[in-house]
């Protein structure tokens, strides 16, 4: 057998969903699998323009992709989208549950509204409806459907933070009271430990199904944030950097490709080595 | 970046320095490596690994194959050839720790390796070939790899560094899995995190495949199951896929974490076992 590299990781043809399509991760794994051969569906919210950033991807790498809005907490809207995927392509091949709110608290300028005493019930609620439910619902419509034609790969975005706790000091700002210090919310360690947990679930329940189901766990994106805190948070990872935000490309087209076909309900950690020590 | 799959995973101009060539993983990460690009120092102890460096040299260029014969249990002698090895090639920009003793020597399909009886011999071959011996060339090719400033180790370790054999799979066969091997393979994953957290700054990654069952179903050897064996069917049925792995599936395990597609991958122990230990 000689593996031959771009059989391998050729994705022709298969159509992937990808939640949070528009966003800083989510726009680069369309990106990925466009340069593959596939076919990415870009699902966000209207104001984030997905079929404006669909042709933006459709006129770089030459394919078909297409833009959907849609609320993924609505089990109507999810239903919709999987009627449109369809009517448009015929079948569907991979799911990308990318989608979760993810304020900015390292650039937040206090008031405390992360803390968790003050977290309130509704930014709970609005975060695991994102986060976990809307993954649930994607898997529940979409991956039912790829089990049901027996093909399909199901990839969990998940975190470093769904194996390590957040380190708060990193949020910490100078000249603020404690009790209004800002912190990453309680929310992205449950949504995103949470996925973990689905993806296990799903690999199993569906694997004689043919659909493969496994996690990656990103680490922190470089995305302009304030110094200070980027060279806080170096000094936590043995690469001593953040990521590049093209550097979890590699891993989404090795995970939606055959050449990932004996993995199934693993969790993929991309994190510069931040939880081995 | 190119993200076309031939350039993000490519070995091109790379040398990758893989160990337990002829075996039956090794043969195909030989291939996967030459495949993509890469020159290969293939080190080996088997006759058969002169062959096998033969066919590589026809099928990719007598300057991508460089073969070296050795026991590495002879450590004076293995530790030479390292030496030998990293003073004639200019760069060692991927490691493969791959070579592991699975035949009686160590306890493997033999009355005497079982938890009861294994002798400290066989516990010894188990240390010190999925510990030490990558530690030796981890510690010969650090100093070229620090001097690029970039280096993928790759170390071969498997699922029971995660989970223990289950007896029953064995019970009413003559296949013993020895202790040793769960021990010191579990021990490979804690030295990989080692080394991805003290050479991280330098640039050098350091990941573990754990690959589950991938049985030798295709040549008559100590270490091979016949495919009609009932105990493959007892293997099949404790994957979450139904079925054990093919060879040429580690492949895009080992291209992804030897290339700059896991640019940000370290410390990391991945599962390619078809979903064993998610169950």
């Amino acid at each position: 057998m000689r593996p031959d590299v771009a059989k391998l990781f050729d994705l022709s043809g298969q159509v992937a969903v990808i939640t949070g399509g528009c966003g800083l991760l989510g726009f680069r794994h369309a990106e990925v699998i466009a340069a593959a051969g596939g076919i990415p569906v870009l699902v966000d919210l209207g104001w984030t323009d997905p079929a404006g950033r669909a042709r933006e991807i459709s006129d770089r790498y030459g394919g078909k992709a297409l833009g959907c809005s849609a609320d993924i907490t609505s089990p109507a809207d999810v239903q919709a989208l999987l009627a449109t995927v369809l009517a448009e392509f015929g079948t569907v091949d991979i799911l990308i549950n990318n989608a979760a709110n993810n304020p900015k608290v390292e650039a937040s300028t206090g008031g405390g509204w992360s803390r968790l005493e003050n977290f309130s019930l509704v930014m709970w609620e609005a975060d695991i409806a994102v986060g976990l439910t809307g993954a649930f619902l994607c898997s529940q419509v979409i991956g039912a459907e790829m089990a049901r034609r027996t093909k399909g790969v199901i990839i969990n975005v998940a975190s470093d933070l769904a194996l390590i706790s957040p380190d708060q000091r990193l949020y910490h700002q100078e000249g603020v009271r404690p009790d209004d210090q800002p912190v990453k919310p309680v929310t992205y360690s449950v949504v995103k430990t949470g996925l973990i947990g689905l993806t296990r679930y799903l690999a199993t329940y569906w694997a004689d199904r043919g659909v493969r189901v496994n996690a990656i766990s990103p680490g922190g994106v470089y995305d302009g944030q304030p110094q200070e805190f980027v060279s806080r948070l170096q000094q936590l990872i043995p690469l001593s950097r953040m990521a590049r935000v093209d550097e979890y490309q590699g891993a989404i087209l090795f995970l939606c490709s055959e050449a990932s076909s004996y993995m199934t309900g693993t969790n993929l950690v991309i994190d510069g080595g931040r939880s081995t020590w | 970046m190119n993200l076309a799959a031939t350039s993000l995973f490519s070995l091109e101009g790379r040398t990758a320095l893989l160990t337990g060539a002829s075996g039956f993983l090794g043969r195909t990460f030989a291939r996967t490596l030459l495949s993509n690009g890469a020159r290969l120092v293939a080190v080996g102890r088997s006759e058969r690994l002169d062959g096998l460096a033969a066919e590589w040299a026809k099928d990719f260029g007598a300057e991508r194959v460089r073969s070296h014969r050795v026991d590495m249990y002879d450590l004076t002698a293995f530790s030479a050839l390292l030496d030998e090895i990293v003073t004639s090639e200019s760069a060692i920009d991927v490691l493969v720790n791959n070579a592991h003793e699975l035949g009686p020597n160590s306890g493997f399909n033999s009355p005497d390796g079982t938890l009861e009886n294994a002798p400290i011999e066989h516990w010894m071959r188990h240390v010190t070939a999925g510990l030490f011996w990558p530690a030796l060339t981890v510690q010969k090719v650090g100093p070229l790899m620090k001097e690029h400033e970039r280096g993928s180790i790759v170390n071969i370790s498997t699922m029971y560094a995660q989970v223990s054999p289950d007896p029953r799979l064995y019970e009413g066969t003559s296949f013993v899995n020895p202790p040793g091997y769960s021990s010191a393979k579990a021990g490979m994953v804690a030295f990989t995190r080692y080394v991805a957290s003290f050479w991280g700054s330098y640039g050098i990654r350091a990941n573990a495949i754990l690959p589950g069952p991938f049985s030798n179903t295709e040549e008559a050897g100590p270490n091979s199951v016949d495919p009609a064996d009932p105990f493959l069917i007892r293997l099949r049925a404790k994957t979450s896929l139904g079925r054990t792995g093919q060879a040429h599936e580690l492949a895009g395990a080992l291209l992804f974490l030897a290339s700059e597609a896991s640019s940000y991958v370290t410390g990391h122990a991945l599962s390619v076992d078809g979903g064993w230990t998610a169950i």
